[in-house]
C-alpha cells in the first residue's frame, strides 16, 4: 500500500520552518497515508465500473477516514496516548472579560496546562491577517464576538477531561465586569457594483465594473460606514464617477412613469450555520526532541492551513518554534465552506505547542461546532426593479446589500463582492447599481457557505420577478424568456461569461414539467379537499470557481498498468477523488486505484515559486514575474466555489493527456510496429480506450498492462506533474517533450521516465489570463431552475412539498450520480434555509453556547417528497465541453421556488426566511 | 401564592385572582414554584367554591410544562420549559411508547442521565390520546380527568394515587437537566387532589 | 464505577471499570479505538452514533450511544458498523448503498447501516405488505440526520434490497 520510496523533501518557509513530509517507518499500524489514499490496492475499487465511488468500501465499513477518527495511537511513530484539550468561550461580549474561575476543577479535575492570551503574548505568536483578531480574549478587553475563545485547557486524561467537561457545562466559570458595549469596528468592506450598456449591444459600455474598474465608497470618519453618494470632492473621483451613473439609474427608476413597473422591496435572509455532520477536531503532537510539530487536521484549504499555522508559530520564541511541521490532511465529513480557512487549527496546533511531547486532540461537540463554526451571514437586501411594460424587459435594476458578518473579518467582504455581482440571476438589463457592505458585528463569525452570499439576493430577485409577473402581468416563464440573458451579453460587472450559457432550455424544461403545467388543476383539486396548493419556479445561475484557482495534480502509471493520482482538492463529500479518476482514465484507460487527495507536498519537482496577490497584481508586475520560468500567480487553492469537478480535475486531465501522447501512444506505436513516418503515428487523437484497451482504426486492440509494462521497459514517459492557475480561464504554455512542441493549458510540468523521478521540463511562451479579468466577475456559471408544488394545510399552516423538479446543466458530467446527490442534497438544504433554519445573531443565537440539534432543526427525510423529487441534467452541448461545477446552484432555486409556492397557495408573500408553520398559519387566519 | 387570608375582604380578592388564573391559557407554564397547603383554602367558606379553588392550585402542577409535554393532544410529545416539539421527532407508535426505530427507552433511562441532559424513568411514555390534555382548559382538563372513559377507567381515589404517588409522574419534581420542576412536591399535589375529592370533586369553570 | 462487560461484533470487551457517567459513545471510540460508530450531536438528533442491540430472541434494534450511559450495555451485545462485513465480505446493504451511490461524505453511512439492518432483520421475523413498504422504510430512517444527499438514494438503496428479496420480507 502506497509507496516505499520514502520522500524526504525540504520547503522553506519565509518563516525559517521547514515543511517537510518525512515517511513515518510503518509499525503494524497502516499509517495515515494508507489509511486516505483509496481505494487501495488491495481493495475492490467501486469506480472502476463506474458502480460507486474510490472511497466507497471505506465509507460503508467504518474505516478510520475522518480527523475525528484518529487518535495518537493511529499514527505509527506517535507516542500511543492521547491528552484532550477544550476551550473555554465567551458568551458575553458586551463586558469586560475580567478572568475565569477553575475553582470548579480542583484536585483531581485540575487541568494540565491552561494557555491564555498572555501566554500567547509571552511566546510570542502571530495572528495571519487572514484570521485578524485576538486569538484569545485578553484580560480587561471586551471579548470579539460572542464564542471568542478565552483559554484552552489541556488535560492529560480523557476521564478528567470528560469530567471535567460535565463539571464546567452549566456553571459559569467565565468572569465579567463593567458593560462597555460591544466592541465597534469600521465595516469589513463595501463596493458599489454600476453598468450603463452602450447605445447598441456591440457598443462599449458607458461605464462598467469590468471598464472602468472597482469602486469603494468613502466613510464616515466616525463610523466608518460608507458614504454612498456622490461627493463634489477632489479625491475619490473613480468612485463618484460610478456612483453618478448609479444616482441616474435610480432617479430612473423613482420617476413616475405609467409606461413602466417599478417594484421596490425589502427581504431579509437568516443567519444559518453550514452543520456539516462531522464537527471539527484535530490532533497535534509537538515532538521537542525533533523540534517537529505533527498534525492531522480536516480542512477545505491544506495548503492555507499549513501556511497560517506556519505563520502563526514562525516567530514564536525557540522553546514554541517548531523547525518542522508536518500537516496531514484527512477527508472530512462535509463541508460546505464551513471547513475552509476556519480558525480551528490555529488553536489545535497551540495545543501542540503547549503540551510538548504528548499528542494533544482538541474537538468540538455540536454545542461548540455551532457556537464557533463559521456561519453564512444573515444578508437584509433593498431591491428595485424596472420593467417596460409593453415589452416586459427590464430597463433598470438597483439593489443595496448590507451583509450581517460576525467578529472577524474571514471571507466577508469577498462573500459581499460575490454576492453583490449575482444580484441580477440569470437576466440582463442595461442599467445596474448594487451596493453592498459586510459589517462587522459580535455575532459568531461568517465566512464561505455554500452559495457564497448569491443565494440570498438571488432568492429576493426570484421571488421579486414572481411579484413582478402578478403586477404587471406575464407569464412568470415568458418573462424569464424576455429577459435572460443571451450568450455574449455582459453582465451587469460588463463581462460576458464564457461558458455556455443554457437558460432557455432549463427554462422550457421548466415549463413544460407536469409540475408547472398542473398548477391551476391542482390548486382547484386542492380547494376542494380543502388544502392550499401552490406551485412556485426559480431560475438561477451561479459561477463556479474563484477567480483565483489552481489545479495541481500527478499522475503515474506502473508497469502492470495501474494508475495512482496525486492532487490537491479535498473531499467532503463531493466525489472528487472518483470524478478525477473517472476524466484520467478517459486518457489513459484505467480508473486509477491510488488516489491521494489534499497533497500540499506532493509537487516539489515543478519548483513553483509565487509572488504578489492573484487577485491585484497589475499586468506589468504579472509579466516580469512571468519571465521567471518558475514562477505562478498562485500555487494552491481550497476547495470552494464548486471548484472540484472544472478545476480540481483538470492538472490530472493535463498530465494524463501528456503520458498518453508522449508515453503510452509511442509505446503502443511501437507494439504495432508502426514507424514513427507512419501517417498513422500521428493519429493518437483518433484512438479510443475500451474496457481497458486501446484502440485504433485496424489496428489490433492492444491492453492497458502491456502498453504500461513495454512503456516501463522502455524507459518512457510514465509519469507527469502539471500545475495550472485559473483566473476564468487556464494559464498556457508550450513544452518541448521529446523533440516534439506540446502546447497545454498548464503553466508547469515534470515528466518521470520509467521508474525514475520526476524531472522539470522548462516552459515557453506562458500565457498566464491578464489581470484585466480581475474586474470581470465571474465568468464560469452553471444554471438550474427548480419547480416544487406545496400542500398547506388551512388549519395548522403545516407545509408539504408534495413535488420537486430541478433541471440543471453541468457540461460533461465526471460522476453522473454524484451530480443527482448533489441535487437532491442541495434540494434539502434550500428547503432547510427557505423554510426550517434560524439562528438569532446575538445573545440569543449559537454564540452562547447552547444550541444543538433540537434548536437548529435541519430537513429530515420525512421534511422532503423523497420519491416526488425528480433531478434532470441536461446533457452537454457536446462531447467537449468541460465539466461545471454545481454542488452550489443545485441548492439556490430551492429556496425561491418554496417562497412562490406559498404565495401562490396562500396569497401572502413572505419576504423573510425561514418561513415557519407558525408564520404561514399567521397569515392563514 | 402563600396569602393566608384572615379577611373577607381578603378572601374576596383571593378567590377573583383565582378566577383570573383560571382562564389563562393551560400551557403559559408561569406557574410558581410552590403549591398552597389544603389547609390554607379553609376560609373559603362555600364547599363548591372551595373545591374547585382546590383543583386549580393542583392545576398549575397539571398544566405545567413536566407533565402537559407528554399529555399531548397529538401524536407528538414536546420538551422543555418552552415545550417545543421534541427533537428528534418521536411518535407515540401504537403503545404510546413509540414508534419500532424510536421506542422511547431507548434514549430515556430508567434515571435521568445528566451527562446528556436526558431525563429518565423506568416507564417513560406518552399519555394515551384521551389523556391528552394540550390545548384545553383547566375545567376540561378536570372534566376530563373524572371521566372513567377518558381517564383509563379510574376512581377519584385512584386519581390522587396516582398524581400523588405515581413513580413516572414522580420524575416532574426531580426532572434533572435545566429543566423547571413542577411546583411544590409530589406529595403537596396529592394532598391537594384528595382535598378536592373530599370536598365534592368539583370542577373549576 | 460499574464493571462493564460488553460484546461487540461477536467479541467480548472487558471487564472494565468504568466511570458511571461514561457515554457509550466515548467508550467506544476513546477506550476501544472503535471509530467506525460516530460522533455528530451529543443529542440524539442526528443518530450517526446509532449501534445495534441484539436481544437474546434474535431481534435487534438501534441505539443512539451519545446520551446513553456505556454501563447501560453490561451484559448486552452490540453490532457496530465495523462488524457488517465478515472475512472481507461486505453485506449486501452495504454493497446497495455503494452501487447507489447513497453516501457523499460518508459520515452518517454507519447510523444508516445499522438502521437499515435493523429493518431488514426486523421485516425477515415480520414481514409488510409491498404497500406499506416506503413508508416503513421512511419511519425507521426518519430519525438519522444526513446534510449531504437529501436522503433519496438511501431510502432507494434499502428499498432495492427488500425488492430484491421479496419472498423474504414482503407479504
Amino acid at each position: 500500500m502506497g509507496t516505499s520510496r520514502r520522500d524526504f523533501v525540504k520547503l522553506l518557509t519565509s518563516s525559517g520552518i521547514a515543511l517537510s513530509v518525512s515517511r513515518l517507518a510503518l509499525a503494524e499500524q497502516p499509517d495515515f497515508a494508507a489509511r486516505e489514499i483509496l481505494p487501495g490496492r488491495q481493495a475492490w475499487n467501486p469506480a472502476a465500473t463506474g458502480a460507486g465511488r474510490i472511497d466507497g468500501v471505506a465509507k460503508v465499513t467504518g474505516s478510520k477516514l475522518y480527523a475525528s477518527d484518529f487518535r495518537a495511537a493511529d499514527l505509527p511513530g506517535w507516542p500511543a496516548k492521547t491528552s484532550h484539550a477544550m476551550l473555554i468561550r465567551a458568551t458575553d461580549a458586551t463586558h469586560i472579560y475580567d478572568g475565569i474561575d477553575l475553582s470548579r476543577l480542583s484536585g483531581a479535575l485540575k487541568p494540565s496546562v491552561v494557555v491564555t492570551a498572555e501566554d500567547l503574548a509571552r511566546i510570542g505568536t502571530r495572528v495571519p491577517e487572514f484570521f485578524a483578531g485576538d486569538l484569545f480574549c485578553p484580560l480587561r478587553k471586551t471579548p470579539l464576538y460572542l464564542g471568542q475563545p478565552i483559554a484552552l485547557l489541556i488535560f492529560e486524561d480523557f476521564d478528567v477531561f470528560d469530567q471535567a467537561r460535565f463539571a464546567l457545562r452549566d456553571a459559569t466559570i467565565v468572569k465579567y465586569g463593567e458593560e462597555t458595549g460591544a466592541i465597534t469596528r469600521l465595516p469589513y468592506a463595501a463596493f458599489r457594483f454600476t453598468r450603463v450598456a452602450g447605445a447598441t449591444p456591440e457598443a462599449p459600455d458607458v461605464y462598467s465594473p469590468f471598464k472602468n474598474g472597482w469602486v469603494s465608497p468613502g466613510k464616515f470618519k466616525d463610523t466608518g460606514h460608507p458614504i454612498w453618494e456622490r461627493l463634489p470632492l477632489p479625491t475619490g473621483q473613480e468612485y463618484a464617477e460610478a456612483a453618478g451613473y448609479g444616482e441616474d439609474i435610480r432617479a430612473e427608476l423613482a420617476a413616475d412613469n405609467p409606461a413602466r413597473l417599478v417594484l421596490e422591496r425589502q427581504f431579509e435572509t437568516q443567519s444559518v450555520d453550514p452543520m456539516f455532520l462531522e464537527p471539527e477536531s484535530a490532533l497535534a503532537w509537538y515532538d521537542p526532541g525533533r523540534k517537529s510539530l505533527e498534525l492531522v487536521v480536516g480542512v477545505q484549504s491544506p495548503y492555507d492551513t499549513a501556511e497560517s499555522v506556519a505563520f502563526l508559530l514562525g516567530a514564536a520564541e525557540a522553546a514554541h518554534k517548531p523547525a518542522r511541521i508536518n500537516m496531514q490532511f484527512a477527508y472530512m465529513g462535509g463541508g460546505f465552506g464551513g471547513r475552509d480557512h476556519t480558525p480551528f487549527p490555529l488553536y489545535v496546533a497551540l495545543a501542540g505547542m503547549f503540551f510538548p511531547g504528548r499528542p494533544v486532540r482538541l474537538a468540538n461537540n455540536r454545542y461548540e461546532q455551532l457556537q464557533s463554526g463559521i456561519k453564512r451571514h444573515a444578508v437584509s437586501m433593498h431591491t428595485r426593479m424596472g420593467v417596460d411594460r409593453a415589452t416586459g424587459k427590464i430597463f433598470a435594476f438597483a439593489a443595496d446589500h448590507v451583509l450581517h458578518a460576525g467578529g472577524l473579518s474571514n471571507f466577508s467582504p469577498h462573500v459581499a463582492t460575490v454576492g453583490a455581482v449575482a444580484a441580477l440571476g440569470v437576466y440582463y438589463a442595461p442599467k445596474v447599481d448594487v451596493t453592498t457592505v459586510s459589517l462587522p458585528s459580535r455575532a459568531v463569525t461568517a465566512g464561505s457557505m455554500r452559495g457564497y452570499g448569491t443565494l440570498q439576493p438571488m432568492t429576493a430577485l426570484e421571488v421579486l420577478v414572481d411579484e413582478m409577473c402578478t403586477a404587471l402581468p406575464l407569464d412568470p416563464i415568458e418573462f424569464r424568456r424576455r429577459n435572460a440573458l443571451k450568450p455574449g451579453e455582459r453582465r451587469m460587472t460588463g463581462n460576458t461569461y464564457s461558458v455556455s450559457i443554457r437558460t432557455p432550455e432549463i427554462l422550457d424544461k421548466l415549463e413544460q414539467h407536469s409540475i408547472w403545467r398542473d398548477r391551476a388543476a391542482e390548486k382547484a383539486r386542492g380547494r376542494e379537499a380543502g388544502i392550499l396548493v401552490g406551485t412556485g419556479v426559480a431560475c438561477v445561475t451561479k459561477n463556479y470557481g474563484t477567480g483565483a484557482d489552481c489545479s495541481l495534480a500527478a499522475v503515474e502509471i506502473d508497469p502492470q498498468g495501474r494508475i495512482a493520482i496525486r492532487f490537491d482538492e479535498t473531499e467532503i463529500g463531493n466525489a472528487v477523488g472518483t470524478a478525477v479518476a473517472n476524466r484520467v482514465a478517459n486518457y489513459l484507460g484505467g480508473v486509477a486505484d491510488e488516489i491521494a487527495l489534499a497533497q500540499t507536498k506532493a509537487f516539489t519537482p515543478l519548483a513553483l515559486v509565487r509572488s504578489g496577490d492573484p487577485h491585484t497584481i497589475d499586468q506589468k508586475t504579472q509579466d516580469t514575474a512571468a519571465r521567471n520560468p518558475r514562477w505562478v500567480p498562485e500555487t494552491f487553492s481550497a476547495t470552494a466555489a464548486s471548484t472540484g469537478a472544472h478545476v480540481g480535475t483538470h492538472a490530472a486531465a493535463e498530465a494524463a493527456r501528456v503520458i498518453f501522447r508522449f508515453g503510452l501512444w509511442p509505446t503502443a506505436l511501437e507494439l504495432w510496429r508502426i514507424a514513427p513516418n507512419d501517417p498513422r503515428a500521428a493519429q493518437w487523437q483518433a484512438a479510443r480506450w475500451k474496457d481497458g484497451q486501446l484502440t485504433a482504426p485496424s489496428l489490433p486492440p492492444l491492453a492497458l498492462a502491456d502498453i504500461a509494462a513495454r512503456a516501463h521497459t522502455r524507459n518512457g514517459i510514465t509519469g507527469a506533474m502539471a500545475h495550472s492557475f485559473n483566473r476564468w480561464a487556464w494559464s498556457q504554455a508550450d513544452f518541448k517533450i521529446d523533440g516534439q512542441n506540446w502546447t497545454a493549458e498548464i503553466d508547469a510540468l515534470a515528466l518521470r521516465r520509467g521508474a525514475g523521478k520526476f524531472v522539470r521540463l522548462d516552459r515557453a511562451n506562458v500565457k498566464f489570463p491578464p489581470t484585466t479579468l480581475n474586474q470581470s466577475g465571474p465568468t464560469y456559471t452553471a444554471q438550474c431552475g427548480t419547480l416544487v408544488r406545496v400542500e398547506i394545510d388551512r388549519g395548522t399552516g403545516a407545509l408539504r412539498i408534495a413535488k420537486g423538479y430541478s433541471v440543471l446543466e453541468c457540461g460533461n458530467a465526471l460522476v453522473p450520480q454524484v451530480v443527482i446527490g448533489q441535487a437532491q442534497g442541495g434540494f434539502a438544504m434550500g428547503v432547510g434555509q427557505a423554510l426550517l433554519e434560524t439562528l438569532p445573531l446575538y445573545e440569543d443565537g449559537p454564540g452562547n453556547g447552547k444550541w444543538t440539534l433540537g434548536q437548529y432543526v435541519v430537513a429530515r427525510g420525512s421534511d422532503l417528497p423523497l420519491r416526488d423529487l425528480e433531478i434532470e441534467v441536461l446533457p452537454p452541448v457536446d462531447a467537449d465541453e468541460r465539466p461545471k461545477g454545481i454542488g452550489e446552484v443545485v441548492m439556490i432555486p430551492v429556496v425561491a421556488a418554496l417562497v412562490n409556492a406559498i404565495f401562490d397557495a396562500t396569497g401572502h408573500r413572505f419576504r423573510a426566511l425561514p418561513v415557519t408553520q407558525a408564520m404561514i398559519k399567521g397569515v392563514l387566519t | 401564592m402563600k396569602s393566608e387570608p384572615r379577611t373577607k375582604t381578603t378572601v374576596l380578592t383571593f378567590t377573583a385572582l383565582l378566577a383570573t388564573l383560571i382562564s389563562i391559557h393551560a400551557a403559559s407554564g408561569a406557574a410558581a414554584d410552590m403549591l398552597a397547603t389544603p389547609e390554607s383554602f379553609a376560609a373559603i367558606a362555600d364547599t363548591a367554591a372551595r373545591s374547585a379553588a382546590l383543583f386549580t392550585e393542583a392545576g398549575k402542577v397539571l398544566t405545567h410544562p413536566r407533565c402537559m409535554n407528554c399529555h399531548p393532544a397529538g401524536d407528538r410529545p414536546r420538551q422543555g420549559d418552552v415545550q417545543r416539539l421534541h427533537q428528534p421527532p418521536v411518535a407515540r407508535g401504537e403503545d404510546g411508547f413509540g414508534l419500532p426505530a424510536m421506542r422511547c427507552q431507548i434514549c430515556h433511562q430508567a434515571a435521568n442521565f445528566e451527562p446528556a441532559g436526558v431525563p429518565g424513568n423506568p416507564a417513560w411514555h406518552l399519555a394515551p390520546h384521551e389523556m391528552g390534555w394540550e390545548g384545553k382548559t383547566l375545567a376540561q382538563i378536570c372534566e376530563q380527568i373524572k371521566d372513567p372513559a377518558r381517564n383509563g377507567g379510574r376512581s377519584l381515589e385512584d386519581i390522587v394515587h396516582h398524581v400523588g404517588e405515581d413513580h413516572l409522574v414522580g420524575w416532574a419534581w426531580a426532572p434533572g437537566g435545566d429543566r423547571t420542576p413542577a411546583p411544590g412536591t409530589q406529595a403537596q399535589a396529592g394532598a391537594l387532589l384528595d382535598a378536592w375529592v373530599k370536598t365534592g370533586a368539583v370542577c373549576p369553570n | 464505577m460499574t464493571t462493564l462487560t460488553v460484546t461487540i461484533n461477536g467479541r467480548s470487551y472487558g471487564p472494565t471499570e468504568v466511570r458511571d457517567e461514561l457515554t457509550m459513545n466515548d467508550y467506544l471510540r476513546e477506550y476501544l479505538g472503535l471509530t467506525g460508530t460516530k460522533f455528530g450531536c451529543g443529542a440524539a438528533q442526528c443518530l450517526s452514533c446509532a449501534v445495534i442491540v441484539d436481544n437474546p430472541d434474535g431481534s435487534s434494534y438501534t441505539s443512539p450511544t451519545c446520551i446513553v450511559p456505556a454501563t447501560s450495555f453490561n451484559g448486552k451485545s452490540i453490532r457496530t458498523v465495523e462488524g457488517h462485513a465478515k472475512n472481507g465480505e461486505l453485506t449486501v446493504l452495504q454493497k446497495a448503498f455503494i452501487e447507489h451511490f447513497a453516501f457523499q461524505c460518508g459520515y452518517c453511512t454507519a447510523g444508516f447501516l445499522n438502521e437499515g439492518q435493523v429493518l431488514l432483520d426486523r421485516l425477515a421475523r415480520k414481514r409488510v405488505p409491498r404497500a406499506d413498504l416506503e413508508k416503513t422504510i421512511a419511519e425507521a430512517l426518519d430519525g438519522h440526520l444526513c446534510r449531504c444527499t437529501g436522503y433519496a438514494k438511501y431510502h432507494e438503496a434499502v428499498r432495492d434490497v427488500i425488492l430484491a428479496d421479496p419472498q423474504r420480507y414482503l407479504l
